[in-house]
């Protein structure tokens, strides 16, 4: 059996002080297997994109481990992190984030650039010719559809090649149409590389396509696909 | 897949593709950062402009060193003409020339009218640099000429005015008649020859010899122009100086070469820029604010893009580095234009001063000028940038989905916090460091941190009293009130951006305000009318009863005139003595000096006795106790004073108290009667009638001048205007210097209110939305608006009031009082202000249609 791309170990965290704090993870364990596809379901307020934002390593956890193909991320300074996401955790977001004053390409190569690649824009033009926007490469974001603007995202976000990706309800602000044709892309892409992908999304249909599916439910995980029926994985 | 994960690290702080990054974001424009741009733009060129101007007019001094001078080296005598052993020698070292100089009356042949001047006679040679230009341009003879009892005189357009005179007309100059035969157009060493009271009249020395101005004792300036070999090197020229102090040890001559032809007037100019250097700095330094808030509310535009960074792998510190680029590119797009403006000055101050100053003609640029407010201008935007931009540094990833966990407002790292109190550090020792006067320079800025500080202080008052303000009836008073304290409220903006400007104005009205009273209002009461100089012993009687008959009320005070240099102090050459800088000015140069039996009216006696009336044993003098105590003299020293070339020792009997303010017949130095028994000397006189009005004074002008034409008369409101107006120009460049600094306070005020507004219509719709009515608004923002307007105006009044105080009586030494005028105009300025352009803004935000803005809620 091949290592874990990812391993989550008694990950406890609490946003917020004093009476505004909430108890979001209450104490996880996650364990995926490289070229999984998880699809992480459950109400607002769950606990699922915090689950998502800590494997990403952009929030901190309290207490517990994270080993992201071995590497220890808990254990890493903030910069450290940012360098380690930049290479091996491509991320997309529900309102795609694209930085407004920069084109198509440069959006995707922007963190081609920041790992120092020199090939940054041949990388960026060939993986915007892989979402269907080879001819877009000069437009600027506000000059893009919304479902435009996603591929930009998923492109700027496959373009390092990274081990695993994240994507946040990346249909959500799409009409259904749009939105069933970013899904495939994402599958698509995924089964071309044969990368990892977490997605965490309120749209049944959408986890339904992933092979395993997670149900969080106040900071604890209710129900994994993987091991229905035999065991919960949540740790009080 | 691990090979990716473990490859190359990130090129951390790569500054090249921080300024990649940057140029790409900066593709939006400099929206959002006009009022950055325009605070650093104004700030620096009035940095630069105030440097360039006064480094051309001190350029201009130097390079025209010998037309200012009219010389390669200049000596100069008073009282005195060289004697001939002097001429000999001084005129064996080049080609001379001899001027002479004095103040005199020139009146119309029929006695109705007559004008104090500043008469110059030159000789043929003159001028030995530099071109006279008169219109007609004449000749020596046919300008100066002797033609059927007749000499002819050049004269400045201000005669021509005062007299109601034309070239051709004649007019009266002591005792010989004067055809007037042109109008002065430049006399290239007017500068050296000092600025005048008067109009210039020029002649010949025939023509001064026929006047019969120069009597025993009459007040001349002799000054002996010499032109030396040209390339003569500035050591010779040393040397030359040398040698005449050597060979003539007690000529008492003063000197000056072309190297230093205007030293009182360069030093005066750096003083005076170095001040409003300051004045400039502190629209820097309040345009800072302003710097702050654009940087920070343009940060606080991209939070989203600098949590995208950080998502895609960028450190804080290289997202720090790329806004840095930024701020950086804006703020030197910002000093370029101030530079440009800067360096421009000197061109528009060559056309408004022509005639006053020498600004050099030349389009040169002064690059230590322009380096100096460049280097102000980065260090002021880098300290006010710094501290926003390291809480940017800070904005988490996760500010991509939630607002949670960060505030904006906090205080950044420590390091950033360091680095702006080193750039703060750098900036005041750099103020310090260039200037004349270092600790006004630190009081000044001094002041400036500490208003800084009362400023928050004062605007956390504010907020504090609009919290705990019990509840009004008024909707409208009700909201304004609550606008004050709520959290992101204008107050401290307000406060601080208009704060400091208004103080600097009010504290600059109240100085000068002081000083015109002072010279205008408060001295006429007590001081005399009329000075009349040169009037011979032989006249002093008819004198005194013509003025009587004239004036049948007024007082007559008449005292003996001579004019005497200290040369030792106890036997000791003063040169050789280490003297305080209060107690200089009276070792240089000559000093009048009197005798008298009686002790002067207007003095009190603070050490010692006064000398019997007919005192006849070891000559004694009495001594300004203030200049005394400057000098260390005390009872009973020997004071040597050279008084027409003969040394005369005398002792110390007494001090008294003098009150120079009074303007009457004072004196450092009142000797014993028999110190000069004997020495030929003029009167000096003074008439107080506090009753007479200008036309009596008229008269007592007219009957003095034509009865004594030598006798010189001043009228005291004559030369108080001429101080008053002095007074006056300088105010005016100190006001336009504020003048920036206020306008840096409304762009940053401006800048603050715009940004509010993008609240206000969130909450002008919600409003609206809940039934409020635009009047209510518009009165729930006008008195927001009022309050603090008000309460700043107020922190002006009183910080700028405890600042001029300190200037005018702690510095100045003068009655210090507080005008109720500039009180009144500094509300009115402050509330015009704030309600004004605070309204402006919010009417637009009045009419905003509420679906749009509901819909993004």
């Amino acid at each position: 059996m091949t290592k874990p791309i990812i391993e989550l170990k008694k990950a406890d965290l609490t946003l917020g002080d004093g009476a505004s704090s909430v108890h979001v993870l209450k104490g996880i364990d996650l364990t995926v297997e490289a070229g999984e596809s998880v699809g992480i379901v459950g109400p607002s307020g769950s606990g699922k994109s915090t689950l998502l934002m800590v494997l990403a390593g952009l929030e901190k956890i309290d207490s517990g481990e994270i080993y992201i193909s071995g590497n220890p991320i808990h254990a890493m300074s903030e910069d450290e992190v940012a360098d380690f996401r930049g290479r091996n955790v491509g991320i997309v977001f529900q309102s795609f984030h694209l930085i407004p004053n920069m084109t198509a390409l440069e959006n995707v190569a922007v963190p081609l650039e920041l790992a120092g690649r020199s090939d940054a824009f041949d990388v960026a033009r060939k993986e915007l010719a892989a979402v269907g926007l080879a001819e877009r490469l000069t437009h600027y974001p506000g000059e893009l559809s919304g479902g435009e603007q996603q591929r930009v995202a998923i492109a700027r976000a496959l373009a390092p090649s990274p081990a695993m990706l994240i994507a946040d309800e990346p249909t959500g602000n799409l009409d259904t149409e749009t939105g069933r044709q970013i899904a495939d892309l994402l599958f698509a892409q995924r089964e071309e590389r044969g990368m990892t992908l977490l997605l965490v999304t309120h749209d049944h249909n959408l986890a339904d396509r992933c092979g395993r599916q997670v149900r969080v439910r106040s900071g604890e995980i209710l129900n994994d696909s993987e091991d229905a029926g035999s065991k919960k994985a949540a740790v009080a | 897949m691990t090979a990716a994960i473990n490859g190359s690290t990130l090129r951390r702080g790569d500054l090249r593709l921080a300024l990649r990054l940057a140029l790409r974001e900066m593709r939006g424009g400099l929206s959002g950062f006009y009022i950055f741009l325009a605070c650093i733009a104004l700030g620096t060129a009035a940095i630069a402009g105030v440097n360039s101007v006064s480094r051309s007019i001190t350029a201009a001094i130097t390079e025209e060193g010998q037309t200012i001078l009219g010389a390669d080296i200049r000596f100069e005598l008073q009282n005195r003409p060289a004697t001939e052993e002097e001429s000999a020698f001084l005129d064996g070292q080049g080609t001379m020339t001899e001027t002479v100089g004095l103040r005199s009356m020139v009146r119309l042949p029929d006695g109705s009218d007559q004008t104090l001047v500043e008469a110059k006679a030159v000789d043929a040679l003159y001028p030995l640099y530099g071109e006279f230009q008169t219109t007609p341009q004449l000749g020596f003879e046919a300008l100066y000429g002797d033609e059927e009892g007749r000499f002819g005189v050049a004269v400045a357009p201000l005669l021509l005015e005062r007299l109601e005179v034309a070239p051709g007309d004649t007019v009266l100059l002591g005792n010989a008649r004067f055809e007037i035969r042109a109008i002065i157009d430049s006399e290239p060493d007017a500068l050296s020859d000092g600025f005048g009271f008067a109009p210039r009249l020029i002649m010949s020395e025939a023509g001064l010899d026929a006047a019969g101005l120069i009597q025993v004792g009459s007040l001349v300036e002799y000054a002996y122009k010499i032109r030396l070999q040209p390339g003569v090197p500035e050591s010779a020229v040393r040397q030359l100086r040398a040698n005449a102090d050597e060979a003539f040890p007690s000529a008492g001559w003063s000197v000056r070469s072309r190297s230093n032809a205007a030293p009182a007037l360069s030093a005066n100019i750096v003083r005076f820029s170095q001040f409003l250097t300051l004045v400039g700095l502190t629209a820097l330094i309040v345009g800072g604010v302003g710097v702050a808030n654009a940087v920070r509310a343009y940060l606080d535009s991209k939070r989203g893009v600098i949590a995208t960074f950080k998502c895609l792998g960028a450190s804080g510190g290289f997202v720090f580095s790329v806004y840095l680029v930024q701020i950086l590119i804006i703020a030197t797009i910002g000093i370029a234009a101030g530079l440009v403006l800067g360096a421009l000055m000197p061109v528009l101050a060559s056309a408004a001063l022509a005639g006053i100053l020498p600004v050099s003609s030349d389009t040169a640029v002064y690059p230590g000028a322009l380096l100096l407010a460049a280097v102000f201008g980065y260090l002021t935007a880098l300290a006010f940038a710094l501290l926003p931009l390291g809480r940017s540094r800070d904005v988490p990833a996760t500010a991509l989905f939630r607002e949670q966990g960060f505030d904006a407002h906090g205080l950044p790292r420590k390091r950033y916090l360091l680095a702006a109190a080193v750039l703060i550090a750098a900036l005041m020792a750099l103020a310090i460091g260039t200037s004349y006067d270092r600790f006004i320079a630190g009081v000044f800025l001094g002041a400036i941190a500490f208003a800084f500080v009362v400023l928050r202080l004062v605007s956390g008052l504010i907020e504090a009293l609009a919290r705990r303000a019990p509840n009004v009836k008024s909707t409208a008073l009700r909201l304004a009130i609550g606008n004050i304290h709520r959290p992101g409220a204008l107050t401290p903006s307000v406060v601080l951006s208009l704060g400091l400007g208004l103080a600097l104005l009010v504290t600059l009205a109240l100085i000068d305000g002081n000083l015109r009273r002072e010279i205008s209002g408060s001295l006429p009461e007590r001081a005399p009318n009329f000075f009349f100089v040169d009037i011979q012993s032989t006249e002093v009687d008819a004198f005194s009863e013509l003025v009587q008959e004239v004036v049948p009320g007024g007082k007559i005070v008449q005292v003996p005139m001579l004019r005497g240099r200290i040369t030792e102090f106890n036997g000791v050459d003063v040169r050789e003595i280490d003297v305080p800088v209060e107690g200089a000015w009276v070792l240089r140069g000559d000093r009048g000096v009197t005798y008298a039996k009686n002790m002067p009216e207007s003095s009190s006696l603070t050490e010692g006795e006064w000398w019997a009336p007919d005192h006849a044993g070891e000559p004694l003098v009495s001594f300004s106790a203030e200049e005394g105590g400057a000098l260390g003299l005390k009872l009973g020293d020997l004071i040597t004073v050279n008084v027409l070339g003969r040394n005369v020792t005398a002792r110390i009997a007494n001090f008294r108290d003098v009150e120079w303010e009074s303007l009457s017949i004072n004196f450092v130095m009142v000797f014993s009667p028999n110190t000069f028994a004997g020495a030929p000397h003029a009167w000096l006189a003074t008439l107080t009638d506090p009753e007479s009005g200008p036309m009596d004074e008229g008269e007592v002008l007219r009957a003095v001048t034509n009865a004594f034409p030598t006798v010189t008369s001043v009228r005291v409101k004559d030369a108080l205007d001429v101080v008053n107006r002095i007074v006056g120009q300088l105010a005016t460049a100190i006001r336009a210097a504020a003048a920036v600094a206020l306008v840096a306070s409304v762009l940053v005020l401006a800048g603050a209110l715009a940004a509010g507004n993008r609240a206000r219509a969130h909450d002008a719709v919600v409003l609206k939305t809940l039934g409020a009515t635009r009047r209510t608004l518009i009165r729930a923002f006008s008195y927001e608006y009022m309050i603090l307007g008000l309460a700043t105006a107020v922190f002006a009044l009183f910080a700028g009031g405890v600042a001029a105080w300190f200037v005018v009586s702690r510095i100045m030494t003068l009655p210090s009082q507080f005008l109720p005028d500039v009180a009144v105009l500094t509300v009115i300025a402050a509330l015009i202000v704030t309600v004004g352009i605070g309204l402006a803004g919010t009417w637009r935000v009045l009419g905003q249609k509420a679906a749009p803005i509901l819909r993004n809620l």
